[in-house]
């Protein structure tokens, strides 16, 4: 750009420079993220077979893969020759590899959202204690023996806890239509510390039953997974997801902040009450039967977005993949590290994710000029 | 780690049971590959057979009882299972059994498995819970992991025709795989007592086919506890102010869980049923809850029985009292009249209720016959 | 010229403090307007009120004749851009991306098929193709104020709403932004520009509303408004006004010996 009072500035020239340099920039974009989706589901697809061929049940390979085929009515590959071999892989282990990749990408999901709603890259629902204020009312259905809708009692009150959390959050922690990594993190800390509160109380009043189930749920855990529960939380995996990925262009755009987002034709209120419904419905879908299973939706969409750069409508789909991925690969971990043992779930997942935690919280306020 | 408290009660049964020195009173009957052949344990006399303390509150020391293996011994060397039976389990499933030629018998204290060997399924047992050491079952292999946990896989890679068990262990999801994998899993009553010690055996043995076994089993087992429960009653000082104020105490580790069981425990009944004065139901206390130091002195107990790895897990009476110091200003304390009693036999009832009454029984008024 | 904004009678309070008080403001098509005023005047309330961010107590908006409120946002993104003073983002986009945000409104649409023309454009007349690929919260101060011009211009609206785009800038882009912005009018569109510098908006405006206290203090031709007298009154401190003695383009300087003998009086 010149100075000169040239009255017209369109010339030839600029375009001449841009189209190499765009054409180069926008193929490069693309490519890598085809890569990265082929990529993840080349490994999702992969390790959810490993994942299926290991436990403690030893059944070969060839007969994992005979038995999935033979279900759907294939005559491929040999059937299990242990007596349980094919019940077991189709009411244990299958279950499992498919809860794992259902909660994985809702709560990998659920992060990317957050994020996206409070503008900071350190939300996550167990970090500001939306996955406990889930947990805790899913608590009460147990401790309350709480039927009203069935199966799906449990899931309808986590995700109306998961709900008022999140709202609670996001009204204590906004100031200005933005949220201080400070103000979130202070937030999260007294959220989850009321949360624990009222679990511990829960713990007191509920039976030895209730009691073990609330202890589930704090360490998160895959074990037990059942179709039942694949059923209940899948659809609304699912439809968290499909919002979620409807809404990637507006989040896109919320990174401008919520003036310029409303400017660019976003409504703003809207698309907010919406993703928090979707948060909580994505968080409840992952509570209400494994428990809390910290960082996922942290360490994910920030991986991804290494990758592929904040765009939403690559990370989010992204992320559904990579975070179901890292629980299937997590969960298999979880049942075969120790011998018969299951270690927990969210136990592994903090291990990893609060020390991930640390490094972004000192780098997010090294450049607090970005995110602060 | 998950730990349910109801797990919690015999958590570190896995491990080796502990050296216990007790005094040479009898033969050793244990034999075979159990656990139990590092502890030197020996059987203990009956009470009637013993003198019994003048003024057992001045009774000073700690009683560590460790039963001996329990003799196995069937109410039939050949049972004919009547199959496929279909029976409504405690929790009112309909449960169809057509096959106990592989059976799993499972619970927290190990009272089903020992009752299906006593109805004389025991060579038809594929696997056991950690609770069930005696040198019969030994061999199998274990279901449970980290204390109590139920593994699926490990249970189907048995291939067991029919599950027996509770709600003691978990995770409850573990018993509904088992079903959706087509195993029919009977469960029985989880309460452990004196008033259903017939109930839960006929439960067991009706789930196996075996009815009538089951009724003389269930006979036999009231019969031998009854038969004991009148011995103790002609020890016991028969004024209430006379016996032993005993409250049951639950203490694992140096996490301060600290639990006074009470009405419906099970420990109630057993302390009555032992001779004891049970000071849970003085206060009114149901379940198993966490007891406040003040309550405990309020309670003045002249004894406490415990579990024995509970008590080890806190190195035994003089951890015990440094961590609850509430406890030295009772009698108990002051005397440090502990009862212990291995974690998987205290409360088991079953086969061995017999057994257990009689020595606890003895622990608290002969104690120096042990 | 036909009225691109219309504002009536507008007020606004914050609390006791009124921020706007019967403010009227007419924009056109074809001409810039630039919005001056000592700080705390009102001017980047007014815009926010022109914008559709702030409701005003009393008073009225109408875009392209209709009321404010009626409009449908992404049908009004398409009609008007705002350009705000603070460049702020929660995530590392490149700056290439944030401009092509800029045509958002127009997804579905058959301009679509224009954006990547577009957005080369635009940034392009911002001088910001080099820094297609940076990060746009790594940026400049000034890199990101000539961004987000690229990415209002990529809007492609006939009604321009820009609160100093010349903050942070060099004289040379400041110069190219308001150019700019002077071409988009010549060419039809309706330009309300908040500037501080009283030289540029005499430089670059058809017309200068001057605010003083929430209110309009004159609204005129720059050599109307842009007066010594209304202006060291306005702005309450001596203010000269010449001639450049060449180009004839209005100066508006700091009398500092006025300033000076008057802190003396004092």
């Amino acid at each position: 750009m010149t100075v000169s009072a040239r009255p017209t500035t369109q010339p030839a020239g600029p375009s001449q420079r841009r189209t190499p340099q765009q054409a180069s920039s926008g193929h490069r974009r693309i490519t890598r993220s085809s890569i990265l989706f082929l990529g993840l589901t080349i490994a999702l697809f992969v390790s959810s077979l490993a994942a299926a061929g290991s436990g403690q049940l030893p059944i070969p390979f060839a007969e994992v893969v005979g038995s999935f085929f033979h279900h759907f009515g294939l005559d491929i590959g040999p059937m299990p020759t242990h007596p349980r071999g094919d019940a077991t892989l189709w009411s244990v282990r299958f279950p499992r590899v498919a809860m794992a990749i259902v909660v994985g990408a809702a709560l990998a999901v659920a992060g990317a959202l957050m994020q996206g709603i409070f503008g900071n890259p350190l939300a996550e629902p167990s970090v500001v204690g939306v996955s406990a204020g889930a947990a805790v009312a899913a608590a009460c259905a147990i401790v309350f023996s709480l039927t009203f809708a069935g199966d799906w009692t449990t899931a309808v009150c986590a995700f109306v806890g998961g709900l008022v959390t999140t709202l609670a959050v996001y009204l204590l922690s906004r100031a200005d239509g933005r949220t201080e990594v400070v103000t979130l993190v202070l937030t999260g800390i007294a959220v989850n510390a009321v949360a624990s509160a009222l679990l511990a109380l829960l713990m007191f009043l509920g039976d030895t039953q209730a009691r073990e189930q609330i202890v589930f749920w704090q360490l998160g855990s895959l074990n037990g997974s059942r179709w039942q529960y694949v059923a209940v939380v899948a659809p609304m995996a699912a439809v968290g997801i499909f919002v979620a990925c409807l809404s990637a262009r507006s989040l896109d755009l919320l990174a401008l902040g919520e003036r310029s987002a409303r400017h660019l034709g976003v409504n703003v209120e809207r698309l907010r009450i919406l993703l928090i419904v979707v948060v909580a419905l994505l968080t409840a879908a992952a509570v209400s039967f494994c428990g809390i299973v910290a960082f996922v939706g942290l360490v994910i969409p920030h991986l991804i977005r290494m990758v592929t750069g904040p765009g939403h409508r690559i990370l989010i789909p992204a992320s559904a993949l990579a975070g179901a991925l890292a629980l299937v690969i997590a969960d298999t971990a979880a049942r075969t590290l120790v011998a018969y043992a299951d270690l927990p779930l969210g136990l592994l997942t903090s291990l990893v994710g609060g020390p991930f935690f640390f490094w972004l919280l000192r780098r997010t306020r090294r450049t607090a000029g970005g995110w602060a | 780690m998950r730990r349910p408290s109801r797990r919690l009660l015999a958590g570190s049964l896995g491990l080796s049971l502990a050296t216990v020195v007790l005094t040479a009173c009898g033969p050793v009957l244990s034999s075979g590959p159990s656990a139990s052949d590092e502890a030197s344990t020996s059987a203990v006399p009956r009470l009637s057979e013993v003198t019994p303390l003048d003024d057992p509150r001045s009774w000073q020391g700690v009683v560590d009882v460790n039963l001996p293996d329990p003799e196995i011994d069937p109410v039939t060397d050949d049972p004919q299972p009547d199959l496929p039976v279909t029976v409504t389990d405690a929790q009112g499933t309909e449960v169809k059994v057509t096959d106990t030629s592989r059976i799993l018998a499972l619970d927290v204290y190990g009272t089903l498995s020992h009752t299906v060997f006593e109805l004389g399924l025991g060579d038809n047992i594929v696997g056991r819970d950690v609770s069930s050491s005696f040198p019969e079952i030994a061999d199998r292999p274990l279901v449970t992991h980290n204390g109590h946990e139920l593994n699926a896989e490990a249970i189907l890679e048995l291939d067991p025709t029919v599950v027996l068990t509770d709600t003691s262990l978990g995770p409850w999801d573990v018993v509904l795989q088992l079903r959706d994998a087509g195993i029919p899993v009977v469960v029985t009553d989880s309460h452990r007592g004196l008033d259903n010690l017939k109930s839960l055996t006929q439960q067991i043995a009706d789930a196996l086919g075996l009815p009538a076994e089951g009724k003389a089993l269930g006979q036999r087992i009231a019969s031998a506890a009854e038969a004991t429960e009148k011995e103790i009653v002609e020890v016991a000082p028969q004024d209430v102010t006379g016996k032993l104020r005993t409250i049951f105490l639950y203490v694992r580790g140096q996490a301060g869980v600290y639990y006074m069981f009470g009405e419906g425990s099970g420990a109630d009944s057993l302390i009555e049923a032992a001779g004891g004065y049970d000071v849970s139901k003085e206060i009114d206390w149901k379940g198993m809850r966490p007891i406040s130091d003040e309550g405990l002195i309020a309670a003045q107990p002249d004894v406490v029985l415990m579990m024995r790895h509970g008590l080890e897990s806190i190195d035994g009476v003089d951890g015990l009292l440094e961590r609850f110091p509430a406890l030295a200003q009772t009698p108990a304390g002051e005397n440090e009249r502990i009862i212990a009693m291995d974690d998987d036999q205290v409360l088991s009832f079953g086969p061995r209720t017999s057994d257990v009454l009689n020595a606890l029984a003895v622990a608290l008024y002969a104690p120096d016959a042990m | 010229m036909s009225a691109a904004l219309v504002a009536r009678g507008v007020a606004l309070s914050f609390g006791p403090v009124a921020v706007l008080d019967g403010v009227d403001l007419d924009l056109h098509h074809g001409e810039v307007v630039a919005l001056a005023g000592p700080n705390g005047a009102g001017k980047s309330t007014l815009l926010a009120v022109l914008a559709g961010d702030l409701s005003p107590d009393a008073g009225k908006v109408e875009v392209l004749g209709r009321p404010l409120e009626e409009w449908r946002l992404r049908e009004l993104a398409r009609h008007r851009a705002v350009l705000t003073q603070e460049h702020h983002i929660s995530f590392p986009f490149p700056a290439q991306e944030v401009v092509r945000m800029g045509r958002a409104p127009w997804r579905g649409l058959a301009e679509e098929d224009r954006d990547d023309e577009i957005v080369a454009e635009s940034m392009d007349a911002t001088d910001t193709t080099a820094l297609a690929d940076r990060a746009f919260g790594l940026l400049s101060g000034g890199e990101k104020g000539r961004t987000s011009f690229a990415r209002i211009l990529a809007q492609r609206t006939g009604i321009l709403m820009l609160d100093e785009p010349t903050a942070a800038l060099d004289i040379g882009h400041q110069e190219a932004v308001l150019q700019r912005a002077r071409r988009e009018a010549d060419n039809g569109s309706a330009v309300v520009v908040v500037l501080h510098d009283l030289s540029l908006a005499a430089a670059w405006s058809d017309r200068v509303v001057l605010l003083s206290y929430g209110r309009v203090a004159s609204d005129g031709p720059p050599a109307e408004v842009l007066t010594a007298p209304l202006l060291s009154s306005v702005y309450d401190y001596p203010i000269d006004v010449i001639e450049h003695p060449v180009t004839g383009d209005l100066l508006v300087l700091a009398d500092r010996q006025a300033a000076a003998k008057r802190k003396e009086d004092a």
